[in-house]
This record gives structure tokens, sequence and C-alpha cells, in this order.
């Protein structure tokens, strides 16, 4: 079938609303998981959550919940580092002081920070208590990369 | 990179003498090997007594969580008492028993535990098995024999349990149910489709059962038909069946077979030592069952009675050399792998051939280059003495055309190149390979080293599946890189690659040659550094072997996501030493939602990812096809799967008493067709590391056990 003049306009139109609208509401997602463990060590790096960041333009919001830690978080934050691969902190999130709760964020991010949370070089952190250097991270990805 | 070597007699070791020694030990263990770290001498006026009591304290804090309260062992970690650990560690010293510890446990580090703390855990672990004649506290140097010094009372009072039965247990004949028919090297060549007479069923190693009574259609229906018991222990069982009997290989090398279609014993027999070890499969030929032994022996029974036929030694056990696989037998030649060769002594691991009729030695191929060797250089320039790894745990795969054998081998050892006093250049031939060598002569045809200088302990040691595309004639593998490597299995070169899980070990894998780029941090890695990394050494895929499925082209294969933090340790270059020595932690791989499970389906051509299903359980059995179009897998979870090999669909499941493990195999009796299956315990990596990720997965720690399945009869 072949489309006429204005309705292939309309097609146009539509399109690209469509794409402006999806670009200005990707959904990423990161699994929360116990920090790396050991035997000796798996009874006190506990816990899990989920993690939802919207990307419209250059702001991302951030919104999630854990639970199950061995002792209150003390801290999160966003890191830059290609997944597996540990890297610095690039902003702070607000987390409950407590072995579960919300974790949230507001920020703007540069060209360079969202070409690397496209690249899922962005990962969660929570701090807790008795796990200074990390209990619960997760790296970011699409959201649609788990639908699989 | 690959190199051909036809004629190249250099490397063939033909010999024919006597290898004797006798003891325990398994394939990929965690079980220490002997290490003489850098460990001071303590001065103490402590008593051996006052050690070990402090050291119950250190040990319940550092060890128990694996290896169990009392050293009685669990799923995490081998038991370190009783007659097993005498057996191992008996005529070893206190100084290599400290200096393996030191330097391999716990995996996750040691930073927090001294010296002393080393020397008091050693102390509680040889006063609980009943070192009690010595009053001086242990050093670092103390080198009485353990055995020893263990006194007939203790040793009585250890050893409750009346001595392990011997031989024969259960006499039968199989000609009681069927008439006997002698298995030769044409029948395997092309198996008749009711038998499953090899492991992986094939000389090509395709796990693929041509039966198709059962199919995507009717599997919805498959019932159990029965259930046997084995005997308790580490097990990743693969059994066999010809005419209609079942060949068992039990922990503890027992061996039991059993009528296929009623589940019926027939005979039972316990080659020793019964040390509640795997052994993950055995091999038939003529009238014979030929068996490893975790000791390193090859032994045949007579396939009808289970009456011993002979016996030879592979390797001496005293000095580390075990065995976790069985041969298989290629013209008559019954050809075994070898593990347990991370010590530095002189001798190195081999690929031998034997006799089928009489288990006389015929030739041996050893692994390792030694110096003046055509690839000696690239040990750099080490002693031979400290030139280690190499091992072949898995068993290797057969072309009768072409009369090679393939085979994997594992990597260096150490695990990271620092703590071998070597750097990412030295390459260790022949490690980490896929070795092809002539059945005849043992002589090396050709290599291909996937992973020169591996550093992360993540060997490519795996079963090699041979596929004929064409008039092209290819061997592939995958290696706990997870990287599906597909290789002329004529010349060795490399033809392609297909990551089948995440890996970041590798910055670059160049697409014309296959040669591997590891990532800058890792080629540099010094000792107590912390290194991440994706896979983890549970493998993207380990010992679970995958399927060819002839009819859609597509490979099937078991895979595993988790990731690891590794951080090499100091290991000195002294005789008797060497071992493993790194610190590890694991944790989900990112990506996959805390899925460790992964069936993956690609195809023999392209390579591509035809499918693939994803799970929180990781996988522990091999995969297996038929001929109505489905594929068997078995997980942790206690689950059984059958998937549609053509769109992964999951088309039925049941749950068993523990965790499936071993090696799925089908079969027909009587024109009814059976998919049998084995739960299990033990293992690994493969079932640590789900162990520490994957912690909310119970099941109990005992209960192996085949479970046979068929249709109901209409």
């Amino acid at each position: 079938m072949k489309l006429g003049r204005k309705s292939s306009l309309f097609v146009l139109i539509s399109t690209l609303l469509f794409s402006t609208i999806t670009q200005a509401q990707e959904v990423f997602r990161a699994r929360l998981s116990p920090m790396p463990t050991t035997p000796q060590t798996v009874a006190t790096i506990l816990g899990e959550g989920e993690v939802i960041l919207t990307l419209n333009g250059n702001s991302l919001n951030v919104e999630g919940s854990f639970e199950g830690m061995s002792s209150a978080a003390t801290g999160a934050h966003i890191h830059n580092g290609p997944p597996a691969l540990p890297g610095p902190v690039i902003h702070a999130l607000e987390v409950t002081q407590a072995t579960g709760g919300s974790v949230v964020g507001e920020l703007t991010l540069t060209e360079e920070q969202v070409e690397a949370l496209h690249n899922n070089e962005f990962y969660i952190q929570i701090h807790s208590e008795s796990n200074p250097p990390g209990e619960l991270r997760g790296w970011v990805f699409l959201r649609s990369h788990f639908d699989n | 990179m690959h190199f051909n070597l036809l004629e190249k007699k250099s490397y063939l070791v033909l010999s024919g003498f006597l290898i004797l020694g006798l003891s325990a030990c398994g394939g990929e263990r965690t079980t220490p090997e002997p290490i003489v770290a850098a460990a001071p001498e303590v001065e103490s006026a402590l008593s051996f007594e006052n050690q070990a009591t402090a050291g119950a304290d250190s040990y319940a804090t550092n060890c128990a969580a694996c290896h169990g309260a009392n050293l009685e062992g669990s799923t995490l970690g081998p038991l370190l008492s009783g007659f097993s650990f005498i057996q191992r560690w008996g005529t070893q010293t206190p100084a290599l028993l400290l200096g393996n510890i030191q330097s391999n446990m716990p995996p996750g580090g040691n930073e927090n535990i001294s010296d002393e703390d080393f020397l008091s855990i050693v102390a509680h672990i040889l006063s609980v098995n009943g070192v009690d004649s010595i009053s001086n506290a242990l050093t670092a140097s103390s080198d009485f024999e353990i055995a020893d010094n263990i006194s007939r009372i203790i040793a009585q009072r250890q050893r409750p349990e009346p001595p392990a039965p011997q031989g024969l247990t259960v006499a039968g004949n199989t000609e009681e149910f069927v008439e006997f028919i002698p298995l030769t090297q044409e029948m395997l060549r092309d198996p008749d489709p009711a038998d499953w007479p090899m492991h992986r069923r094939n000389f090509y190693g395709h796990s693929y059962s041509p039966l198709d009574q059962i199919n995507t259609e009717n599997v919805k229906n498959l019932s159990l038909e029965w259930v046997w018991n084995m005997h308790e222990g580490d097990s990743e069982p693969a059994p066999l069946v010809y005419n209609g009997i079942i060949y068992l290989i039990n922990p503890g090398n027992v061996i039991q077979a059993l009528d296929a279609e009623s589940g019926e014993l027939i005979w039972e027999h316990w080659t020793g030592p019964a040390n509640r070890q795997d052994m993950r499969n055995i091999a038939m030929y003529d009238d014979k069952i030929i068996q490893a032994t975790t000791d390193a022996r090859l032994v045949a029974l007579d396939a009808r009675t289970g009456e011993q036929v002979w016996e030879t030694v592979v390797a001496d056990n005293t000095k580390g050399f075990a065995n976790s696989s069985g041969p298989i037998v290629a013209d008559g030649k019954v050809i075994q792998g070898l593990a347990g060769c991370a010590r530095y002594i002189p001798e190195d691991c081999y690929i031998s051939a034997y006799d089928a009729d009489n288990g006389e030695l015929l030739w041996q191929f050893v692994t390792i280059a030694k110096v003046g060797e055509l690839g000696g250089d690239t040990w750099g320039g080490l002693d031979n003495i400290f030139r280690a790894g190499g091992e072949t745990w898995i068993t290797g795969s057969y072309d009768p055309d072409l009369n090679l054998t393939y085979w994997g081998t594992a990597q260096q050892k150490p695990w990271v190149p620092v703590s071998r006093h070597m750097t990412i250049f030295d390459v260790g031939l022949y490690t980490n390979a896929t070795v092809a060598v002539d059945t005849e002569s043992g002589v090396l045809d050709w290599y291909f080293q996937h992973v020169p200088a591996e550093a992360l302990d993540l060997d490519e040691v795996f079963e090699r599946v041979l596929v004929n595309r064409g008039d092209d004639k290819f061997v592939y593998s995958i290696g706990k890189h997870g990287i599906l490597w597909k290789n002329d299995r004529v010349t060795g070169e490399f033809r392609g690659f297909q990551e089948t899980v995440f890996q970041n070990a590798f910055t670059h894998i160049d697409p014309e040659t296959g040669a591997v780029t590891y990532r800058e941090d890792i080629q540099n890695a010094q000792l107590n550094e912390w290194t991440s990394a994706c896979p983890s050494s549970a493998g993207g895929k380990d010992w679970h072997s995958m399927t060819y499925h002839p009819p859609s082209g597509l490979i099937v294969a078991p895979l595993s996501q988790t990731c690891l933090e590794n951080a090499a340790r100091e290991v000195a270059l002294v005789q008797g030493g060497g071992g493993l020595a790194a610190s590890r932690k694991f944790f989900e791989m990112p990506g996959t939602n805390g899925n460790l499970g992964k069936v993956g389906a690609y195809h023999a051509d392209t390579l591509e990812e035809v499918w693939s299903f994803q799970q929180r359980a990781s996988l522990h059995t091999g995969t297996i096809s038929t001929g109505g179009d489905l594929v068997f897998v078995g997980d942790l979870d206690r689950r059984f799967k059958a998937f549609d090999v053509n769109s992964g669909d999951v088309l039925w499941e049941t749950r068993l008493g523990t965790s499936v493990q071993g090696h799925p195999v089908s079969f027909a009796v009587n024109g009814k067709q059976y998919i049998a299956v084995t739960a299990a315990l033990g293992g690994t990596s493969p079932r640590t590391v789900p162990g520490v990720i994957a912690t909310e997965i119970t099941y109990p720690r005992w209960g192996n056990a085949i479970y046979v399945f068929s249709l109901p009869d209409e």
C-alpha cells in the first residue's frame, strides 16, 4: 500500500514527535546485589535492590529501593566505571539510613556522562556501617536490556 | 596462534617405565596443593597443645564457613579430617601444609591472618586428625612426617568406621539379563541409536542421541520410570548405556551395573580408594569397563561381572597427581588425561595411552615444553622443575579418520603470572590450548593456544566437539572465558569466535587470528593487587559439556554468568612448592539481572546466537540433544528441563531430590526411549561461586541418585 502525501507527512511528524518523547524518556535500570564476596563474608555482605533512572535530555532522575543489608546505609553514589570495573564517584545520592529504604537523586549530566550512561558505564553503590567500601552495587543498563 | 608439529617427535615420551604410588585427590580441586610460601620462623614458647587450642578459634573464624566446624567439609570446601586427609597429607610435613594454606586460603584473602594464626590453624588441623606425639609448638620449618606422629589409639578413635569394602561387593552377570555382545571400534564409531556407549556418546563429543520417540509434542508427558540412590560424595557422573545395561560411576571409585529397564542392580565393584571423591566418567571397550581412579590409576573390569581384569598406574598420586575424569578408548587405546600438576616437581602432566587389552603403556605426551624443546623458551627461562600446570582434567575427543585425539589443556600454575615469576609474555606452551595428538604415536600434530599466559584461573580445558560441515572439519570449544572457539581440526587454524557471555578480560580478540589482548591492568597485576574481571573462575562455561545437534546445526551450551576479583599471592620457587595462589571474591555479572544460568544456542556455521534462556539458578549438567528436537539440562535448584532445540522454549520440567548434576543420557530398551539424569553434590568453582552469590537457593546436602524418565505406556 502506498501512502498519500498527507499521510506521509503525518507519519513523519508522528515519528519525529515519538522519537523526541522517547529520547526524552529513556529509562534505565540497575539491579543492586552484594559487593564481591567470599564464603567468609557471605553472611555480612547482604541485600538487594532496584533503581530506575530516567533520562530527560541531560537531567537524570534516580529512584530506587533496597532491603536486607547487614547494617544501616551510610551513603550512596553513582560511579563511573564500565561493567564490573570500579571507577570514581560522579554524584552522591540520598539514601535511607537503614538496612532498607530508598535511594534517590536528581542530577544533571555532562555530554560525556550521558555517553557513559549509554555505554553502561554507570553503577550505583550503597555503603553501610559494617561495609564502608560498599555493600550493594549494580550497573546501569537500559531497562529494555533486561527484557530478554 | 597455532603450530603444526606433524612428524616432530621431540614431544613424544614413549616409555614403559613404571610409575608407582597411591593416594587421593581430584581434578579441578581446591584441595590443598603443597606450597612453600615465604613464611618466617616463629620463635615461641608455646606447646603444640596450646597452639592447637588457639588454632581452634582461628579456624572457626577463618576456615569453618567452608570446611565445617569439625573439619567435616561442606559444599563450599573439602573435608580436612579423617582417612582422606591422612591419605593426602600423612606423608607430608607441617611446613608444606602451612605453605599450602598460607598461599591459597582463605580464598577471599588472608590480610588479617598472622603467621602465628596460620601456624595455630595447622596445629588445630593436625590435632583434630590425631597428631598427638609431639609437644613442641610447630614452626614454619617443622618437617616431620605427619602420619608418624599419630598414635594408634588416636588413629583408631578417628576411624571408628569399619574399613571400606574392596573389590566386587555385589556379584552378578549382565548375561542373566541380556546376551553380551562385545563393543567394537566400529560400534563405537557409529553407536547404535539405542546406546550411549561412551562419555558424550560418540567420538566427536556431540552428546546427541538420534532417538526421537520423545519429542517436542509429547515431552510434556515425560514421567519418572525409576530412581536409584547412589553412594554419597562429590559426583558429576556421566552414565554409560550399552545393550540395555547402565554402567554408573559413583563417588569413591565405585562402579555399578544396572538393568536399564528395571533399575535392578546387577553388580557393584569398589575399586577404591573409598574417599567420596568425584570421577566424572568411565569408558567401555570390547568386554571391559575402564575406569580412571581418583588416585591416578586405570582399572579394567569385566563388563559382564564387574571382576577386575587389569590395573595400571597412570601417575604417582603421592606427588599430587590425580584424576577426576576418565578415558576415551580410541582404536583399542585407552587415552587418559591427568590432573594435580600444580607442584614444583620434576614430573609434569601428560596425556597417556594404554593397550585396552592389558593396560600396557603405549605413549605419553607431556603438556609442558621443557628447556631445549620446541616451545621450551616460552616459560620465562624458568627451570623445568618450576613449570607447572597444563592439566588435562576433561576427557578428549577423537577423529578416527584423521587418527587424532583432541584435548584441552589447563593453564599454567600458579594462576597469576607474577605468582609464577613470569610475565604476560611468557605464554607457557602447551597450556590453555587445544592439542591434537596422533593416537598411534602420541606425537603432537598441532596446537592452538586460546589464551596464552592465562592470568585469572580461566582455563580452556573443556571438551572438544568435532563437527563436519560439508567437507570442512572443525573443532569447537568453550573455556572459562565463555568464548566459543572454532578451529580447523585438520590444521588447527583459527576459524572464528563468539562471546557467549559478557567478558572483559580481553580488550581485543583478533578476528583473523583469534589472538587475545588482555586488559592492561590484568597484564600488569602485581602481588596482592585486586583485579576485577568477568567471567569468574566458575567459568562462562565449565566441565558441563555442550551438545551439537546435527539436524539444526546448533551447538547448545550450558553457561554461567558470574564475575570475580582476583589478587595474586606470593609463591616461592622451592622444590615441592607451587600451587594456585590467589585470593578471590565473587559477584553477579553486570547486566544479567542476577541470572547465573544461561543456555545458549549457536549455529556451527555462523557462530551467531540463535536463542538463549537465562535463569537465576546455575546449570549443573551438561546439555544433551535428541532426534526429537529436544535439549535437556539440570540446575542447582533441583530442576531438570527440556527445551525445544529450535526455539529455546521450555517444554517440560520436573524437580528432583537435590541439585541436578552430571551428564544426562538418552537410550532405548526394547524399542522404548528413556532419558536419564543424575542428581549429585560436590564440585569446585561451579558450585562454590553460586553458593556465595545465589544464597537463597537451597537443596539437600545428600541425595546422589540417577533418575530415569520415559513416556507412559499407551
